[in-house]
């Protein structure tokens, strides 16, 4: 598998998803978007090769919850370290427990992640349900700025301006909204 | 939500995260701190401190804290997906278990099993059962809030040996007070009770450490 081939932009064909990884450590929000959109395609390729039978709508539960998973977990990757063990571990983890969840045992072996490569890099036509039904169960304005990052895109500075918030207490408002989800995902799991 | 409009929310959030190491360096010493006021207000230090310290007696003290500093790296590594050498760090801490149990052994063959009897004996060894899983809480609490930041794949191992951290520390702050010196006492009667917090550790470590 080359790394090359899962770069998002022509331009940056000599970074590592561990450059990319630092940089997002440093606060660079769009070399952390593209460490994301580059891992994205890989990680759904897993989840549907070993949830098939879930349906494609469930598959990207699952991958949003790995997803989540590993923005919520990132602290504990080593910069030195490779990151592609780490990313796997996260996901494997998360698998299992998905499907675990959905009352089907899996097991996934960790070649899954070393041989496959991305279904496409075509943006992805799937709607997720269960992450909409999280976020209608958070704090209003907190569904709000979630979705106001994801579905229509905005800034920091443009949603602060919206909501008459500081850009600060906008920050502050998504991570913990982040944070929300992933806990009432895990209570929906139970 | 799409998974693409998912993303660039995720991405939006730069906000850094403390690792586990940061909150362990600011945990710990806290959970500690308490561990000691409380034992030299409502226990007390025994009088005679510095004289035990020169004994075979300093070994009840240095003895668990060893364990605890050995324990401390390999619940950072276990708090990794990736663990880093966790196997290396595990043999050392076997080694540890390993030296005491032949130290013990030794002193059993020396004194014989009437001499563990009555070492045993003695109002003390229900107060030790009792102290050191109390002392060990804000110890155990203060390692696995760090631990809590991180991704253990296997939460009640990591637990675990958090609880022989919260153990191994709050033995050796127990120590300061105990004034039983006897090596057929001391190995045996803590032995347990860090066993024992270590098992808690472990039921904890799985309630808490899961994500």
């Amino acid at each position: 598998m080359t790394k090359n081939r899962l770069e998002t932009r022509p331009q940056n064909r000599t970074e590592t998803w561990e450059d990319l990884a630092r940089a997002a450590n440093r606060g660079d929000s769009a070399a952390y978007e593209r460490f994301l959109r580059a891992i994205t395609p890989v990680l759904r390729s897993v989840v549907r090769a070993r949830g098939g039978h879930l349906g494609p709508e469930q598959c990207e539960d699952i991958l949003q919850d790995v997803l989540l998973s590993i923005h919520l977990k990132r602290q504990t990757w080593h910069e030195d370290a490779p990151i592609r063990p780490w990313l796997y571990a996260i996901a494997r983890h998360k698998v299992v427990d998905a499907f675990r969840a959905r009352g089907s045992r899996i097991n996934v072996p960790i070649e899954d992640f070393l041989d496959v490569l991305p279904t496409s890099e075509a943006p992805d036509p799937l709607l997720a349900r269960d992450m909409d039904r999280v976020i209608d169960q958070l704090d209003p304005r907190m569904a709000d700025i979630v979705r106001g990052f994801g579905l229509r895109g905005e800034t920091t500075a443009e949603t602060a301006e919206r909501l008459q918030m500081t850009e600060g207490a906008v920050r502050v408002a998504l991570h913990r909204a982040l944070k929300s989800i992933a806990q009432l995902r895990e209570r929906m799991m139970e | 939500m799409k998974t693409d409009a998912f993303l660039s929310a995720l991405a939006a959030d730069t906000l850094p995260r403390a690792t586990v190491q940061t909150r362990m360096t600011r945990a710990l010493p806290v959970g500690l701190a308490v561990s000691v006021v409380a034992l030299t207000f409502i226990w007390g230090i025994r009088p005679d401190l510095m004289t035990a310290f020169m004994s075979i007696a300093t070994m009840k003290t240095i003895g668990p804290v060893v364990l605890a500093a050995l324990a401390v790296p390999l619940a950072l590594s276990l708090s990794r997906p990736d663990p880093s050498s966790p196997r290396s760090m595990g043999n050392a801490l076997l080694v540890f278990g390993a030296s005491a149990l032949a130290v013990f052994g030794a002193a059993l063959v020396v004194g014989g099993g009437s001499a563990l009897l009555e070492a045993l004996m003695v109002p003390s060894l229900l107060v030790c059962f009792l102290s050191i899983p109390i002392l060990a809480m804000p110890i155990l609490g203060a390692v696995l809030w760090a631990l809590s930041a991180g991704a253990a794949l296997n939460a009640g191992r990591a637990g675990m040996v958090s609880g022989l951290v919260a153990g191994g520390l709050s033995t050796g702050v127990y120590s300061l007070y105990c004034d039983q010196d006897a090596l057929l006492f001391f190995l045996p009667a803590y032995g347990a009770a860090m066993g024992f917090v270590a098992m808690l550790g472990k039921f904890a470590g799985q309630r808490v450490l899961r994500w």
